[in-house]
């Protein structure tokens, strides 16, 4: 039996400044099936699905949509043929009501005026077709997640969508309300509709999903029918990539356990988190998008409250509670998001680099700033750290992205401290950039300095740590020496959710 | 970095932070006042240069206080009503006769120093958006100023304490010290006092971080709650003065001292450089705003220009710096953005 694709995409490429985010790839949809896409971070899904929704334009290949090639993609055209996506946050306006919600941006009007009634009428008719239980007039915020997801989709409804993308749909989800989702998948798809489901969650697949596409690195790798497979046979494609880069790793006998955390605890995202970090070696936390390690970092460092657990340094508990407790007793964060968290753009690369260390450059209770002592400590940073700028009184801003973190790291080590955390020092900068923030981590770790890296480049993982600790849903899920270490393994444990709708 | 150390002292000066700015706005104050000199050739006499250094005085002293503000990335409207409830506190403990100068001094202080804590408190800890913050303060405060003498102007402080309240006016306002009246003075030294806290210290630098950018001041280590609220302080600090000068400067306490002097820091301000988006300027710069102000009024008024005319055009002065301000930081990241 020969079934018609529904949305063909052939030879797409999209290129970003830097990267090449999709490459030659290739994608179908068949009417009435569930097709997931599965892949890492960064292998080029979201990507893919924004140029199909016409989020993005594409570079080149073709898309072919119910018959028809389709020239330019647009948001607009895409929603008249009938292609959705249901966002993982939810687009809704938490003050209006459910029909207006679903109805936002296309209210009947008649004569000037708004059709209220009609409205509700409608939404009661789609609301009823998915069997869900909700009044048009409710107000969306006093809904549940899921109540709000299953908006979303009444409102794709609306617009005849007949392709319906959903991006990680149920990780808010308790497993009722999951049910209650593959639901109503199952219902859309036989009804005709094709849905594309992206999910990390692959222990969910089975309950729902016909047939797998998986991508990696921005290119399409296979697709197969789903009972034609099996979930090791699914995670060796995703991360079945030669790993021809070279890294400068550099061997160390291990020494005593600088740095401990017990029992961390912070919201959702960090759930009894122990783990330990010894004089020479690199730390490794691996893990997806979402997984709490940036809030592990930030509850760690002090930048979010803590509920429990206990920090040690040096086998001395500290008490952290906040990033100022932090740098005094020797632990220093250099975050995710440089210009959001590492650097106050607007001042020098000078101003920079003083700023943590002024309890130092400018003791006493008037604080005044010893310039000297300030320029010394800037030239020694600068030089170390070979950071290539005209002068240091320049805007912090002006640097390129892999000098600007090159200052976030050094204005810490102008200081002595104890455990450096890096949470992907490497994102957005050149390779170049890349090798020099790895000899930085080398040093530290010739120094003795306990260094704790977070990444989500499965190469730098393994090119750099020398042990590795996955994280999962907020909590650690596997741990390794780095001579046992490969990408399946990371994967595996990278990918071992709470199994919600264990049988 | 070995350039810097080799430049002479000027060229050291001309490449400090901000400097571009304030060159640009002291060409424009020069062609200011040779152009009200043209006009009319009293504008440039000996009695009418004081009269304007006098003038330019409290601007510049609550100029101070909104650039503290300003640079932390943050705003402060109270600033005209804490100069009010400054002076009429004052002048309403003086002229009933309960408190001498120099208690009722320590008293208005503190009465203003509260507002300045709460101004910080209420957006650095509980997070009110400043404008909002400081506009209740704002309300309170003037409030404040027409309860505590009943809704009316207060009698002459000479009333109780002929004696100390003649010293008080001549501390304040009327006496000379080296040939410059001491209302002068009292900018310079303020001047001087919070530009070196505001540029060589620790707390300064805090100031611009927290400003420029305040996630990265946090993880930095920065207090940043309690560098708020020391700009904040700092201003209404500076409020409390210029509402004593006020009261020096008339004798009396009148319910409508300080009537829009928010605005008027935020123009000597804003001219002078400092970005209302936080984190730039310096208070050299607000020297020169703050003259501008000055010599607008005054040269105005010299040129026969009716007040409601002088608030018409320096109004549009205001609304076009931040605007320029505005446009050229926004679209210089914008532009940075892409890297």
């Amino acid at each position: 039996m020969k079934t018609e694709y529904i949305v063909e995409m052939t030879h797409i490429t999209k290129t970003f400044p830097g990267v090449r985010a999709l490459d030659d790839v290739s994608f179908n949809l068949k009417s009435g099936e569930v097709l997931a896409l599965l892949g890492e971070n960064g292998a080029g899904k979201s990507t893919l699905m924004k140029v199909l929704s016409g989020v993005y334009t594409r570079d080149g290949g073709e898309i072919t949509a119910f018959g028809n090639k389709v020239e330019k993609m647009t948001p607009k055209r895409a929603k008249e043929l009938g292609i959705a996506i249901i966002h993982q946050e939810l687009n809704l306006c938490s003050h209006l009501s459910v029909a207006e919600n679903i109805f936002l941006g296309q209210e009947i009007v008649k004569g000037g005026v708004v059709q209220r009634k009609q409205m509700n009428d409608e939404a009661r008719a789609i609301l009823k077709r998915l069997s869900l239980e909700i009044e048009p007039e409710t107000l969306v915020g006093s809904l549940s997640v899921s109540k709000q997801q299953m908006i979303e989709i009444a409102k794709a409804l609306l617009h005849k969508a007949r392709v319906l993308i959903m991006d990680e749909p149920t990780s808010a989800l308790t497993a009722k309300e999951i049910n209650e989702l593959f639901r109503i998948i199952r219902q859309l798809r036989d009804e005709g509709c094709g849905i594309v489901y992206i999910s990390h969650r692959l222990e969910e697949l089975q309950h729902i999903v016909d047939r797998v596409t998986i991508m990696r690195d921005g290119q399409y790798i296979t697709s197969m029918d789903f009972k034609d497979t099996t979930l090791d046979t699914i995670i060796s494609y995703m991360v079945g990539r030669d790993i021809k880069e070279k890294f400068p790793r550099i061997q160390m006998p291990v020494g005593e356990t600088i740095f401990e955390v017990r029992n961390l605890n912070a919201g959702r995202m960090v759930r009894d988190v122990s783990f330990k970090a010894r004089a020479g070696e690199i730390v490794g936390i691996a893990g997806l998008m979402g997984a709490g390690r940036t809030e592990t970092t930030r509850a760690i460092f002090g930048a979010d409250p803590k509920e429990s657990g206990e920090i040690l340094v040096d086998g001395k508990t500290v008490k952290i509670h906040g990033p100022h407790d932090a740098i005094r007793a020797g632990v220093v964060l250099a975050p995710e998001d440089r210009k959001k968290d590492g650097l106050c753009t607007k001042l020098s690369v000078r101003d920079n680099i003083a700023l943590p260390n002024l309890d130092l450059l400018a003791p006493g209770a008037l604080g005044v700033v010893r310039s000297l002592k300030e320029a010394q400590m800037v030239e020694a940073a600068t030089k170390d750290f070979q950071i290539k700028m005209p002068n240091a009184e320049v805007d912090a801003a002006s640097l390129s992205g892999g000098n600007q973190q090159k200052v976030v790291v050094s204005k810490w080590l102008a200081r002595n401290s104890r455990v450096v955390i890096f949470d992907e020092p490497t994102r957005g900068i050149d390779v170049a950039a890349k090798v020099e923030i790895y000899n930085i981590m080398n040093r530290l770790k010739k120094e003795g300095i306990a260094v704790i890296f977070v990444s989500s480049e499965m190469p730098e993982i393994l090119g750099m740590s020398d042990r590795i600790i996955v994280m999962c849903d907020g909590r650690i899920t596997g741990e390794m020496d780095i001579r046992e270490a490969t990408q399946e393994k990371i994967m595996h444990y990278a990918t071992q959710f709470e199994n919600k709708l264990a049988q | 970095m070995n350039q810097t150390k080799k430049k002479n002292p000027l060229k050291r000066l001309l490449s400090m932070r901000g400097m571009g700015q304030v060159v640009t706005v002291t060409i424009g104050l020069i062609v200011l006042l040779v152009a009200f000199a043209l006009i009319n050739p009293n504008f440039w006499s000996p009695t009418n240069r004081t009269n304007l250094l006098r003038q330019i005085a409290p601007i510049l002293i609550i100029g101070i206080a909104q650039s503290y503000v300003l640079i932390t990335g943050n705003i402060d409207l109270s600033i005209g009503s804490v100069v009010g409830m400054s002076t009429m506190v004052a002048a309403t403990l003086m002229s009933k006769g309960i408190m001498s100068p120099i208690p009722a001094l320590l008293v208005t202080l503190l009465c203003c120093l509260l507002v300045g804590v709460l101004n910080g408190l209420l957006v650095a800890k509980f997070k009110l958006p400043p404008f909002i913050a400081t506009l209740g303060t704002m309300t309170v405060a003037r409030g404040i100023a027409q309860l505590v003498n009943g809704n009316y102007n207060t009698d002459s402080i000479m009333k109780f304490y002929p004696e100390a309240a003649q010293t008080f006016k001549n501390v304040f306002y009327y006496g000379k010290t080296l040939g410059l009246y001491n209302g002068i003075w009292i900018a310079i030294i303020l001047w001087i006092v919070f530009n070196f806290l505001l540029s060589k210290t620790r707390t300064g630098r805090y100031i611009y971080a927290t400003g420029s950018n305040i996630d990265a001041a946090r993880l930095s280590g920065v207090n940043v709650v309690s560098t708020t609220v020391i700009a904040y302080v700092v201003s209404a600090f500076c409020s409390f003065v210029v509402g004593i000068i006020t009261c020096a400067t008339v004798g009396q306490g009148t319910m409508d001292a300080g009537n829009s002097y928010e605005m008027y820091a935020v123009a000597a301000s804003v001219i002078g450089g400092v970005s209302t988006l936080g984190g730039q300027g310096i208070l050299l710069g607000t020297v020169v705003g703050a003259a501008i102000w000055g010599t607008l009024q005054n040269g105005l008024q010299f040129a026969g220009a009716p007040v409601a005319i002088r608030n018409i055009i320096i109004g549009i002065i205001v609304v076009l710096s931040v605007l320029m301000d505005v446009v050229i930081r926004t679209g210089r990241r914008n532009t940075k953005g892409s890297d």
